[in-house]
């Protein structure tokens, strides 16, 4: 473990760049000071009769209805007033957005891995770290807790809801439907990338900021793309967050852009996962024994 | 995120406290126990005090260089991450009645300490309000309000106890996750992190139902501008039970998600528990 401080202090990697790629890591398996965890296989049918694979889908059920819930009616209650200034602003939508991810993955991590986000579920499925029944069980319950929450916002007061845009992801006025595809891939990006950083098995290993702040930077990572990309497409970067709004609010000029709101995230994550897995770990080029 | 590499065979490597028992005549006779409620009603007169104020203060500046709704907002969240920070150790950093209710539900606290929690909790929200009132002024204070909860107008008596419902489930799901024995183990950002979501908590519960209730999820917070504004007769006293009803409903399905669904009864129902799911 000798230059492990070395290492943490520089934030660096502590194979010299003189070692052709790939090759380090084989070179210096037997005295790695972390452990990759092996490839979740395609399906396992062991998950399936156990009580923690539905527990975990009811988690991401109940997060992401919380998550639509809180933030749908933030957005309600910005767009109904006249004046901004007598509302907590778009600024306030940013915080709603990436405060509850916080407090969210906060709580359920450890449970389902705290996705509430089928792009990161999708990213994580492609790096092969949940199996795909269980990729496609989450999407569902996402999906599904989408618009339950959305639904009980509509509930509070319908005309409300639906003559102010019931908080669905539109490409604005003035900017084409690349640019709002563009926005979310790499508003995706940024968010995916955040998460694999925040859950890689070296990194936690060595910089013990990483598994202690995990939730936190990922919060962040969701407040700031909100700031950026609120003006363009009001901010997807989650497809289960569009669709429960969509399904609620149910318009056509809704429905029309949906799919940039689909394409955009999962590009986003895949290449998130691509960036992360073959670029920076190289993981691909590792033998595993 | 830490661990999760182990099989479910081996001990547990986290250990459950005991239930805690209805009555305990043992802590009665403990400073421990008065200190505690001491510091609860401090730390309610300070929650209620400064963010009374901050409501009060934006509405008298109403939108030239207020704090805004935001600011409120923060000034809630703010002081909840910072009092639970500072409180934790002492009595749990509860200011909560409703958080209170959960743990006796959860056997976390005793009966009598949750009686002399909320009491403390409710007089030192009164102190709060009736402190925030001599700062600004009697007048001023009734002209906006005096922070206390109402439902705004066009929303109904229901939909104020759903959001009310909601915003509580919200904080004390964070606050049963922050305090979970078995999260603690396994996940080295809960124990470490924990004030921060439950401020976090408050802060998006509060962005999201200031418009609808002005956002109670605290009757200790709702009760104390109530009764400094007056007995009877305001609109804050006559929708005051929506902030008891709506955060103690709220808070008993947080405790009885985690509990049950999260932690507990049904998962021993299943053979296999022990299967862990792909960390993240």
């Amino acid at each position: 473990m000798e230059g492990k401080e070395e290492d943490v202090r520089l934030g660096a990697n502590r194979y010299s760049e003189r070692q052709p790629i790939g090759t380090a890591a084989q070179g210096a398996g037997d005295d790695k000071d972390y452990k990759e965890p092996p490839p979740a296989p395609l399906f396992e049918p062991g998950e399936l009769k156990s009580w923690s694979f539905y527990r975990a889908g009811i988690a991401e059920f109940v997060a992401t209805f919380l998550f639509l819930y809180i933030t749908i009616l933030t957005v309600m209650g910005v767009s109904k007033s006249s004046s901004k200034c007598a509302t907590v602003g778009i600024q306030g939508i940013a915080w709603s957005f990436g405060g509850m991810i916080f407090a969210l993955v906060y709580c359920t991590a450890g449970i389902s891995g705290g996705h509430i986000n089928p792009a990161v579920t999708f990213g994580l499925f492609l790096a092969r770290k949940l199996s795909l029944t269980r990729a496609i069980f989450y999407i569902v319950m996402q999906c599904l807790g989408a618009i339950c929450g959305a639904g009980v916002v509509k509930g509070f007061q319908q005309g409300l809801y639906m003559g102010n845009g019931g908080g669905a992801n539109v490409v604005a006025s003035g900017y084409t439907k690349g640019d709002g595809l563009g926005a979310e891939i790499v508003g995706t990006f940024i968010l995916v990338y955040t998460v694999f950083s925040a859950t890689d098995a070296k990194r936690n290993a060595r910089d013990s900021h990483v598994p202690i702040l995990a939730p936190l930077p990922i919060g962040f990572a969701v407040f700031l793309v909100h700031l950026a990309t609120i003006p363009i497409t009001g901010t997807g970067i989650n497809p289960a967050r569009s669709l429960g709004a969509a399904i609620i609010y149910n318009k056509d000029h809704a429905w029309n852009d949906h799919w940039i709101f689909w394409v955009g995230p999962f590009v986003g994550a895949a290449l998130a996962a691509i960036y992360h897995q073959v670029i920076i770990r190289a993981i691909p080029f590792k033998s595993r024994s | 995120m830490a661990a999760g590499s182990g099989s479910g065979s081996n001990p547990k490597d986290y250990q459950d406290p005991p239930p805690a028992p209805l009555v305990d005549t043992g802590e009665l006779g403990k400073w421990s126990l008065y200190r505690a409620a001491i510091a609860e009603f401090t730390a309610t007169l300070l929650l209620v005090c400064i963010s009374v104020s901050t409501v009060i203060g934006e509405k008298r500046q109403s939108g030239e260089g207020g704090a805004g709704v935001l600011g409120i907002a923060w000034a809630f969240g703010g002081l909840i991450f910072v009092l639970v920070y500072c409180t934790a150790g002492i009595s749990g950093g509860h200011m909560n009645p409703a958080v209170t209710f959960a743990m006796v539900l959860a056997r976390r606290v005793s009966l009598p300490r949750a009686a002399l929690y909320t009491m403390a909790q409710c007089v030192g929200a009164v102190c709060g309000a009736g402190l925030a009132r001599a700062m600004h002024g009697g007048g001023q204070y009734a002209r906006h309000g005096g922070g206390a909860n109402e439902l705004a107008a066009g929303y109904s008596a229901g939909a104020g106890v759903v959001a009310e419902m909601v915003g509580t489930f919200v904080l004390v799901y964070t606050v049963f996750s922050a305090t979970d024995p078995k999260r603690k183990a396994r996940d080295s950002h809960v124990p470490v992190l924990a004030p921060l979501p439950i401020g976090l908590a408050v802060l998006v519960v509060h962005l999201a139902t200031i418009p609808i209730t002005g956002t109670g999820i605290n009757p200790a917070r709702s009760l104390g501008p109530a009764l400094v504004l007056g007995l009877g007769t305001t609109k804050a006293w006559s929708h005051l039970w929506i902030f008891w009803v709506g955060p103690f409903a709220g808070a008993a399905a947080a405790m009885i998600y985690h509990h049950y669904i999260l932690r507990g009864a049904a998962a021993k129902a299943f053979a296999s528990s022990s299967y862990r799911s792909p960390h993240f």
